[in-house]
């Protein structure tokens, strides 16, 4: 296990400076906020009405309160798992910038992901705690007592950070693409829609029918926001929260694998730009 | 000594996409691409020793960036090999970079938003560097570099010159065996540039970095190099000592004359004065700017500019260097006419 603690302190940097480069900009996160919570509230009033519409209280094991729930957390995780691993890559390559990754003894990969990550810790900070208190505020009034459960919220944000991993690993593969496919535009907009829809960050999975719900279960959408939004909700519980967790590493280990693949591909193929 | 470096028939061609013009072009492109081949390094070999400080000449496009870029392992050739400090650089480029530091002057390694420190210990990470390693290493970098004055400043907030200061102590923090530096002082003003070439020639000087520095500013070789490789779109066109070149291609100065009436050039006779004829003297007017080209092996500055002031009445009158431009053609012209070109001047087709 000596490597962990290697890879702490190689990588380490990467995730300090990431994070300090975000303060520096925090004040950008505030625009952001304000988007993405009226995004939430357009999509709690819609659900609202269609609940109120089919007249009963529970819909496909999901009551209004849950609802409420899903809403905010899929935004929420949707917004911590965003990477921009695609356009980093392809602007670093583009600017030749990369090449100040590749005259150091690290990945280029891992390191990309350090910076990320360092930036995300400070995102969560400005971001995700003001949320998550404001929706065990809504839950605490909506049921009358405190539902907040410290296992299910650790088992969440382990799944989030797994979630990261996971869509950096497949944005990354996309970014790679853009090696052979030079415009990546029409592309990451497909990719976008596909993630939004398979995720289940814009339908929970769950109200899919029987056999289509279970298949995108098994699908490495699934694992990036349906599975610690179901975690969070305590709907996941012993085997079946096993489970999602083996599902997301197994997924993690066959991106990586890919990127690696492809990568070790590109590397010699690199047309570095600029002096 | 050993050979640091090698560098066998080493060429890197790039695929350019031909863009057509207009809208038609564009729908075309997405189905088509038309390419076409730029060979940006052509066939140069070079050794360098250990130790030796090696300047890499070549005016812009030439293919200076291409070629560091091989041997630092970010591209792979076409075609050729090399053997830096015997490692291929793009076969296992993350242990091969442990052992070189690369700066490349148009571009930086240091974290634009953190102090300059916090890179420092960053990088005393990436390389895992102990501790007591570390301080010594800072002092002697500080003592050469002087970044005491700006080392907590958050870096984009430094100068032009502190930034590449900063940035070379960053390539030299891990005692590299090999130091590749890309333009080192490009964009730098005069006294800036100076105390960059000194700190490169103490670092040469105590600890014996091989040392490759691409340049086309050739003041900054002077200081720094005995010998120098020269290319030209992509080909290597001279191999040798560097006061050889200059001695035999580099001798020309420039009088630059701002004249009181144009007509004023026409009394000067240089041809008949000091015989300078031919390819010993070039004479280009512009309005009341005149640029006098002359080979100053045959005839001394001094005595020129003497002939000139007393002769006409000027308004101005400055000397200066050749360029890197004016030594490439006449590089050429040497080689057309003398096939025995000391100096090991590569062949050129002309
Ligand atoms: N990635 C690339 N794709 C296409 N052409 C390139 C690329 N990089 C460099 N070139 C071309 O190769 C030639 C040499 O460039 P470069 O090595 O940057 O020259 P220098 O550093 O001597 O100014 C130039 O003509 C440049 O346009
Ligand atoms: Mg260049």
């Amino acid at each position: 296990m000596k490597w962990i603690g290697h890879v702490k302190r190689v990588y380490g940097g990467f995730t300090r400076a990431g994070a300090q480069g975000a303060m520096a900009y925090k004040f950008n996160f505030l625009g952001f906020f304000v988007g993405e919570s009226l995004y939430c509230f357009v999509m709690y009033f819609i659900w609202k009405a269609v609940f109120e519409a089919s007249g009963e209280s529970i819909f496909m094991g999901f009551t209004i309160t849950d609802m409420t729930l899903y809403v905010f957390l899929a935004n929420i995780v949707g917004f911590l798992t965003n990477t921009d691993s695609t356009q980093m890559l392809a602007e670093e390559i583009r600017e030749g910038n990369i090449i100040m990754r590749m005259i150091k003894p690290v990945n280029v990969d891992m390191s990309l992901l350090a910076t990320e990550i360092g930036d995300k810790v400070v995102m969560s900070a400005f971001i995700f705690l003001p949320v998550m208190i404001g929706v065990e505020i809504y839950r605490y009034f909506a049921l009358g007592y405190v539902a907040f459960n410290i296992l299910m919220f650790l088992g969440f944000v382990v799944s989030v950070i797994l979630s990261y991993i996971l869509a950096f690993y497949l944005n990354l593969i996309f970014g790679y693409l853009a090696f052979w496919l030079m415009n990546i535009w029409g592309f990451s907009i497909l990719k976008g829609s596909i993630i939004k829809f398979f995720s289940g960050s814009l339908i929970p999975l769950a109200f899919f029918p029987d056999i289509v719900g279970k298949i995108f279960e098994q699908l490495p959408f699934a694992s990036m926001v349906y599975t610690p939004v179901m975690i969070y909700m305590g709907k996941l519980q012993g085997m079946d929260l096993l489970l999602a967790f083996g599902k997301q590493i197994i997924w993690i280990i066959v991106f990586i694998a890919i990127a690696k693949l492809i990568w070790r591909w590109a590397e010699k193929r690199l047309a570095v730009q600029g002096g | 000594m050993s050979n640091m470096i090698q560098v066998k028939n080493v060429s890197k061609e790039f695929k350019k996409v031909i863009k057509e013009p207009g809208l038609k072009g564009s729908v075309k492109s997405l189905f088509h691409k038309k390419t076409e081949i730029v060979k940006a390094v052509d066939n140069i070999s070079f050794e360098v020793e250990e130790g030796e400080v090696l300047g890499f000449i070549g005016p812009n496009g030439a293919g200076k960036s291409t070629a560091i870029k091989m041997l630092t392992g970010i591209l792979t050739p076409t075609s050729g090999e090399i053997i830096i400090n015997g490692q291929v650089p793009y076969k296992n480029r993350k242990k091969y970079v442990k052992e070189i530091g690369v700066v490349f002057g148009q571009r930086t390694q240091l974290w634009w938003d953190l102090p300059l420190s916090e890179t420092f210990t960053v990088l005393k990470e990436i390389y895992q560097i102990e501790d007591k390693a570390f301080k010594q290493r800072m002092d002697f970098l500080n003592q050469v570099l002087d970044l005491e004055p700006f080392v907590t400043s958050p870096v984009r907030t430094l100068s032009l010159g502190q930034r590449m200061r900063a940035d070379i102590a960053a390539s030299m923090i891990h005692n590299p065996k090999v130091l590749f530096l890309d333009e080192p002082t490009i964009g730098l003003d005069v006294v800036v540039k100076d105390n960059i070439r000194k700190a490169i020639a103490e670092i040469n000087k105590n600890e014996k970095t091989t040392i490759i520095l691409t340049t086309h500013d050739l003041s900054d070789i002077e200081l720094l190099c005995k010998r120098i490789v020269m290319i030209d779109k992509g080909k290597k066109v001279y191999d040798g000592d560097l006061d050889h070149m200059k001695e035999k291609y580099g001798k020309m100065r420039e009088i630059h004359i701002t004249l009181k009436s144009d007509n004023d050039i026409n009394k000067l006779s240089f041809a008949e004065k000091f015989g300078l004829t031919g390819d010993d003297i070039d004479i280009a007017l512009d309005g009341k700017k005149a640029v006098v080209k002359f080979n100053s092996s045959k005839a001394q500055v001094s005595e020129l500019l003497s002939y000139i002031l007393s002769t006409i009445t000027v308004k101005d009158i400055a000397v200066g260097e050749a360029d890197i431009e004016e030594i490439i053609r006449r590089l050429y012209k040497g080689n057309e006419n003398d096939e025995t070109a000391h100096g090991n001047a590569a062949a050129v087709e002309a």
